[in-house]
């Protein structure tokens, strides 16, 4: 990740250029890598692109629709003209990647050879593709879509994944920073902003998608103010990176003389190289992500970097000139042609021609011939005047003619350049040049993508023809070259005034005590310190030039129907589409980016965004100042999803009993944060259903006849105390907490505003200031914020206390139970000192615990609430107790089964959005005569009194089966020709309810089930029908009697016992 | 000019001053209420208001996704109705709807799940809307690549397999509808924003919008998310909550997956598009907002998810996020009225997200009640004044609550 330059030892191997003093490419150190099966030889230092056009590769892959030849257009991944299959992985960009090794490189959307690929015929058919041409056609006759949609997925997308291939062994990390300020972009402007910021003492984290720091100054040896620019970058970045970043925080520098500090500062500038920001987000969330290289523990990792300030200093991009063939391979951009020869040192081309519309690229075109590279002609597509004159006189001296006010109007050759039209804008001037190289392009854009996201609003600058911030969110800055400048010195200094910028935000929201609060006098101090460096850098870039006008140029002249001027390059979007999508009333840039395709593709708005917005103006007759640019979507560089993903660490709960659960062969299953143990023996999921079934009888049965342990840990357990807590518990539980003895558990509901029933538990009160009480698992983790919402207003003081985590919780059940706990314990357990629905607080080997004797699953049992350190041993006393009894654990699922038979109803399997407490038989709990309470749930419970056709919740005892298809066995124990849970309940053919449970019984010795009916039906001794359906034609049907639960002890003998 | 005659789709008309009825949304809902309005019942006096564009809404930021699998049995029934729809209006609008008949394969991760689709299985066939359910292997073949070993945080239990479903191009079909609309006779007037509701107390009698007053005797509010602002222009509090809710594409892929696929304990959708992206959807933000602002949180969520689905998707790039509104009632079943408190005032709202898949269903029956002034039969269910009875249509088991502290 570090700034390294390959300087190149030796001379340029074939087909490479001596390296030159901004070249980042080690000829020493060739790499072999695999195109197309062909073996080729790159250099440490090349991307994937940069090597494979060193071999001589023109042709990188084929168009989306029209399977046009496409070629290296730029080095940023600005289209997809280079996404290619890179060791199987697909849409890998080859302009950013670096080459390694043993790489295998393959061409996308090709059939054969991209040079001759079979579908390149579909070129000759644009005519019978315009804009949106899929949406008329293909649908009459209707029967035949289906035909043609299969081709159309098939033309459809580029790379090609295979779904069941799993990603090698990259890891993937992540990073989460915090700073001061963000900066993105380390040009020259990202660079001085972070210098300047870091001399506030601030923490700067700064991040360059390309491996080193500079921008466009890292390649440019053109001298400016007696220095090489690639210098200029190198020094900044020695600055940054050695830490030379000025006084300590308390004494900032004199603003205007940074370089000049004495005192090193600590480590407050962050690098990020190799680094491409997806998105500044919401509250300045800048998030990116590196791509590691040699020696780096990773081979990406996600960034997220919560900044106060963050400064954009993205850059430009060039804008696509749009004339007729500029997709050839062999047109590209001035950049392109520039940085592989300079970084690169590859030779872009022989014999070049120039079809450019600002400084840059006449500098561009001066260099290149400075490297030997023949430039035949420089067209300007600003007139005569607008240019630099010193590069005007350069290109004289070097003997290249110069061309303002003409620009290309079509690249010749069919599959890749060899030659180019000329033309001038104004008038008929005409010239067919021959060359392998058309460098082409309509000015600057600015990379907007990172202010767009960050929520800037963007005009159109009649001055600079290009889109520009006029409001920026709170805490961002724009600096750099994306701001119309392009004097280096004006660059710098906007950056530098960026970052002062930053700083006095940062700091003033300190010393006015806002979000960043740390106040007192220092910060005041720094925050006055800031403003005057602002000023001083005020002051110093007002005096320097300020943007230089751009070029407003459309199309390249003659474009006449411009079917082959692409203004779209990854779906193939042209001129003439445009004209067409705006024919069809597509006519704001937003819906034509819809209706034609425009600027979806992977590069997004960058080659399509600005010109599609000024062409649309253009046709629309509005003047250009009204042009507006389509949304800009984040992520601004694509991340992979595995990046983004992560180590993928999976965070859950297990129970203080969890690793005995396992011992013992537990099945394990998500419940909440919680893994919980379903039952003992095999996993049905793995085919062991009849094994499972056979060890769940058992377990069953065992709670039934003998005494079984279930790990009820998870079960949320509460403390409430203060004068007011009897006050919170009557408002939120549904029944009168106030009939709470010592002792004793109380049970109840709890109620949502509608009277659905979301919670039971038992309640206990421990002395009159002091209750304890537990909820399900599944509520554990919003009893809290319940209670706090609904006392919200009335300033009561209780307090509550979570502690779920602090006991573990098991449940000893069983007509054993008494005897199994009466041998670990001295305490009086008979059911006298002890009975039903009582709670003790036991001794258990010296440990003391919480024991309430409840019964959900209809046996005599207890509840012991242990502290969580204490369970295993508390659990080891009882199994060993209970050897002789044969005591078992019994898993989840048996619970459910147990308290079905018993007719206890669980909130979710039982109750759902369509019935209240009192429909689900339950409206005992609910103290009617309590108003003054305002108990949550009330008013819609007396609402929904006597309100007809309502569903209510009902037993079934069900009766065999009148036929089924399906082979596998149903619920519990059943044949196959029993329904299991979730199937309908039908009277008279109509849907009358659905069956929440159902179990056949072998305590019983017949199923039963709850189920959810119409009110109408939900008669005792009625008779429905009972109907499931899991895939078309397997019906399986049977008859079930209504009989009121609970169907096991409805007396209630066994829990009393 | 062309051979296939590039014209307007839908040519640009005069606002006039009165228009018989008025609908304030220019997306699915409101140009579909147009259409059959203007094409079933001959009402050609009406306009659809539209804000910004045609689709600048929900329309046009869902992941396209239709399907009839719903929990109860007037739902089912309804949505199924929009199903056989696409094909009906692909040839009715001769638009290319560009449905594909996929199917959606959701997926369930614990036992509790499995019933749930039993009982949804078993209330679709009963009425005839194929539902399969699947174990762990079916799905798996469905869709290759999706991880059924016991590795992934939520194990894959298996599925239920809707046939019928599948996706349409959601922009196509607001495009084509606005066509439809127009043809017949409807004005489309987009740029005009609604800022208030005239009524003589007992009746609407027109809107004031950013382009001036327009006269109505019938106003249908179906603006997705921002209809509760409308209603609330009125004093009439609707029991919707818009919170914002992302989706995503990755780059273009050759055809690999070809089924829908959804995950409820992932909180994830995902479908492959005609184009080769992989459409995916979020769950909605945490609390109610009416942003539309993507957030990193989602993008690198859905990453997770999808990831730990099916390994192999770690190999794709998301290309673009965005947001949208969803407009969730309590129960997650839309409000279609016409009885609340004003004469001729009808409201199409409360869809959440399945706002795009019955846009042209609910459009009909709109039309219908709006030009009849009779509720259809199918709308019963859709009723506001269920709220007040506390009767949840139970589409959902439990009851959606968007507050902090539900």
């Amino acid at each position: 990740m570090t700034v390294g330059r390959g300087e190149g030892v030796g001379g340029a191997p074939t087909g490479r250029l001596t390296p030159g003093p901004a070249c980042r490419v080690d000829f020493s150190r060739p790499l072999a890598f695999r195109f197309l099966g062909r073996p080729m030889t790159g250099f440490a230092g090349d991307t994937v692109a940069s090597a494979l056009y060193a071999n001589g590769v023109r042709i990188f892959g084929r168009s989306l629709k029209y399977h046009r030849p496409r070629g290296l257009y730029s080095l940023d991944g600005e289209s997809s003209n280079a996404l290619m299959e890179i060791d199987g992985v697909p849409n890998e960009c080859a302009e950013t990647t670096a080459l390694r090794v043993g790489m295998s490189i393959r061409a996308q959307n090709v059939r054969g050879d991209p040079r001759t690929d079979r579908f390149a015929f579909l070129d000759a058919f644009d005519r019978l593709m315009p804009a949106g041409f899929y949406y008329r056609l293909f649908h009459r006759p209707y029967r035949l879509w289906p035909l043609f949609q299969k081709g159309l997925r098939r033309m459809a997308g580029t790379g090609v994944l295979d779904p069941v291939a799993r990603p090698g062994p990259d890891v993937r990390a992540e990073r989460y920073l915090n700073a001061d300020v963000a900066v993105v972009g380390g040009g020259q402007a990202g660079m001085a902003a972070a210098l300047a910021a870091a001399e506030s003492g601030l923490r700067v984290c700064l991040f360059e998608r390309r491996g080193w720091l500079g921008g466009h100054l890292a390649w440019r040896v053109r001298e400016y103010e007696g220095e090489p620019q690639y210098e200029r970058a190198e020094g900044l970045a020695r600055r940054l990176s050695a830490g030379e970043t000025a006084a300590p925080a308390t004494h900032p520098a004199p603003a205007m003389h940074p370089a000049r500090a004495t005192h090193p500062a600590p480590a407050i500038v962050k690098v990020f190289t190799n680094s491409p920001v997806t998105g500044v987000w919401g509250e300045n969330l800048v998030t990116g992500f590196t791509v590691g290289g040699e020696g780096d523990p990773f081979r990406e990792c996600h960034l997220e970097c919560r900044a106060k300030a963050v400064v954009v200093a993205a850059g430009c991009m060039e804008r696509p000139l749009v004339f007729n063939h500029n997709d050839r391979p062999g047109v590209m951009q001035a950049g392109t042609a520039w940085r592989l020869a300079r970084t690169y040192g590859v030779k872009p081309g022989n014999a070049v021609v120039f079809s450019v519309a600002d400084d840059l690229s006449l500098e561009a075109a001066v260099d290149l011939a400075d490297l030997g590279v023949p430039v035949q002609a420089v067209a300007d597509a600003r007139e005569a005047g607008h240019q630099d004159p010193a590069l005007g006189a350069a290109l004289e001296e070097r003997g290249i003619p110069f061309l303002p006010g003409w620009a290309a109007s079509r690249a010749l050759g069919r599959k890749r350049v060899t030659g180019c039209e000329l033309r001038t804008l104004r008038g008929a001037g005409s010239r067919r040049l021959r060359c392998d190289l058309l460098v082409a392009n309509a000015g600057w854009q600015p990379g907007i993508g990172a202010l767009a996201t960050a929520g800037a609003r963007l005009a159109y600058c009649t001055h600079t023809h290009t889109f520009q911030p006029v409001q920026l969110p709170r805490g961002v800055f724009a600096a750099g070259s994306l701001t119309g400048l392009r004097d280096p010195r004006s660059i710098e200094a906007s950056g530098r005034l960026a970052g002062c910028r930053a700083a006095e935000w940062c700091l003033g929201e300190a010393a006015r005590g806002g979000r960043w609060n740390r106040g007192g006098a220092e910060s005041r101090g720094a925050a006055t310190v800031a403003a005057r460096a602002t000023e001083a850098a005020e002051r110093n870039a007002e005096s320097l030039p300020g943007p230089e006008p751009g070029c407003d140029i459309l199309h390249g002249p003659g474009i006449r129907r411009g079917a082959k001027a692409f203004v779209d390059l990854d779906e193939d979007g042209t001129w003439k589409n445009v004209v067409e999508s705006a024919a069809q009333g597509f006519d704001v840039p937003e819906l034509a980016k819809r209706f034609g395709g425009f600027g979806l593709g992977p590069g997004q708005y960058r080659v399509t965004g600005q010109n599609l917005a000024m062409i649309m103006a253009d046709l629309r007759g509005d003047p250009l100042e009204n042009a507006s640019p389509t949304t800009v979507r984040p992520p601004l560089v694509a991340p992979s999803l595995a990046t983004l993903a992560g180590p993928g660490h999976d965070v859950h709960k297990r129970t203080p009993l969890h690793g005995e659960l396992a011992s013992r062969g537990a099945v394990f299953r998500r419940a909440g944060p919680w893994l919980r143990a379903r039952h003992f023996g095999g996993d049905p999921r793995h085919g062991a259903s009849e094994a499972t079934a056979h060890r769940l009888r058992e377990e069953i049965l065992n709670v039934r006849r003998n005494v079984g342990l279930l790990d009820s840990s998870p079960l949320g357990k509460f403390r409430i105390f203060g004068p007011d807590a009897l006050n919170a518990l009557q408002r939120v539980y549904i029944s009168d907490i106030s009939r709470a003895r010592p002792g004793r558990c109380l049970y109840s509901a709890l109620c949502n505003d509608m009277a659905h029933v979301l919670d039971d538990g038992a309640i206990v009160m421990d002395n009159g200031r002091e209750y304890y009480f537990t909820t399900s698992s599944a509520r554990a983790g919003s009893t809290m914020e319940w209670f706090r919402y609904h006392t919200r207003h009335d300033g009561w003081d209780f307090h509550l206390v979570n502690v779920t985590d602090v006991f573990g919780s098991i449940n000893l059940a069983g007509p054993n139970a008494r005897r199994v706990l009466e041998r670990v314990t001295d305490d009086d357990i008979s059911n006298e000192a002890f009975p039903y629905m009582g709670c003790r607080w036991i001794t258990v080997g010296d440990v003391e615990v919480r024991c309430l004797r409840l019964g959900f699953v209809g046996e005599l049992s207890y509840e012991l609430h242990v502290p969580s350190s204490y369970c295993q041993f508390v659990w080891d006393l009882l199994v060993a107790a209970g050897a002789d009894f044969g005591i078992q654990p019994f898993g989840l699922e048996a619970q459910y089964c147990l308290r079905a038979e018993k007719g206890h109803i669980i909130v979710g399997a039982e109750s759902e959005a369509r019935v209240t407490l009192t429909d689900i038989g339950m409206g005992w709990l609910w103290d009617r005569e309590d108003t003054v309470s305002k108990k949550v749930g009330a008013p819609a419970l007396r609402a929904c009194e006597g309100q007809p056709g309502r569903l209510k919740l009902v037993g079934l005892r069900v009766r065999q089966g009148a036929g089924s298809s399906r082979a596998e066995p149903g619920a519990s124990g059943a044949g196959p020709g029993s329904p299991r849970d979730g199937a309908l309940v039908l009277d008279r053919g109509e849907i009358v309810g659905h069956v929440c449970t159902t179990r056949y019984s072998d305590t019983l010795g017949w199923q039963y089930g709850m189920a959810l009916v119409r009110e109408e039906v939900a008669v005792k001794g009625g008779r429905v029908v009972l109907q499931e359906e899991d895939a078309p034609g397997t019906k399986v049907i049977c008859m079930a009697t209504i009989v009121s639960p609970p169907f096991y002890d409805p007396g209630g003998e066994r829990l009393r016992a | 000019m062309h051979w296939l005659k590039l014209r307007r789709l839908w040519r640009p008309a005069p606002l006039k001053r009165h228009y018989d009825t008025v609908i304030i949304g220019g997306g699915v809902h409101g140009l579909a209420t147009a259409y059959y309005l203007a094409r079933t019942h001959g009402l050609r006096d009406v306009a659809v208001l539209e804000s910004r564009y045609l689709g600048f809404g929900g329309s046009g930021r869902n992941t396209a996704i239709v399907r009839a699998n719903q929990r109860t049995p007037e739902n089912v029934r309804f949505y199924d109705e929009g199903l056989k729809l696409w094909r009906t209006l692909t040839d009715e609008l001769d638009y290319n709807l560009m449905f594909f008949n996929c199917g959606n394969l959701n997926l369930g991760h614990s036992e509790a799940a499995m019933n749930a689709f039993r009982m949804a299985a078993s209330t679709h066939n009963f009425l005839g809307v194929k539902s399969e359910v699947l174990d762990p292997r079916q799905c798996a073949e469905l869709i290759p690549g999706l991880d059924i070993s016991d590795r992934p945080a939520f194990p894959i239990h298996g599925g239920l397999y809707h046939p019928p479903g599948g996706i349409v191009r959601h922009d196509a079909v607001v495009w084509g509808l606005a066509k439809g609309a127009a043809a017949h006779g409807a004005h489309i007037h987009q740029g005009c924003e609604v800022r208030g509701i005239d009524t003589d107390g007992a009746r609407v009698t027109g809107v004031r919008t950013s382009l001036g007053h327009i006269g109505c005797n019938r106003l249908g509010i179906m603006a997705g998310g921002y209809s509760t602002a409308i209603a609330a222009m009125l004093g009439i509090e609707l029991p919707i909550h818009p919170l914002t809710i992302q989706a995503m594409v990755t780059q273009p892929l050759k055809p690999f997956l070809h089924h829908v696929f959804s995950s409820g304990a992932y909180h994830v959708y995902a479908n492959q598009t005609l184009k080769g992206e992989i459409a995916t959807g979020a769950h909605m933000d945490p609390q109610v907002n009416y942003t539309t602002d993507a957030t990193a949180y989602y993008l690198k969520h859905q990453a997770e998810a999808l990831v730990d689905l099916m390994p192999a998707l770690g190999r794709v790039r998301f290309m673009r996020i965005w947001a949208g509104l969803a407009d969730m009632t309590p129960d997650m079943a839309p409000i279609l009225d016409g009885d609340l408190g004003f004469g001729g005032l009808y409201l199409d709202a409360g869809w959440g997200y399945f706002g795009f898949k019955s846009g042209p269903v609910a459009g009909k029956y709109m039309a219908e009640y709006m030009a009849t002034g009779e509720r259809p039969e199918i709308l019963r269910t859709f009723q506001l004044k269920r709220f007040l009875e506390n009767r949840y249509s139970g589409e959902t088991a439990s009851a959606m609550k968007y507050g902090h502290w539900d």
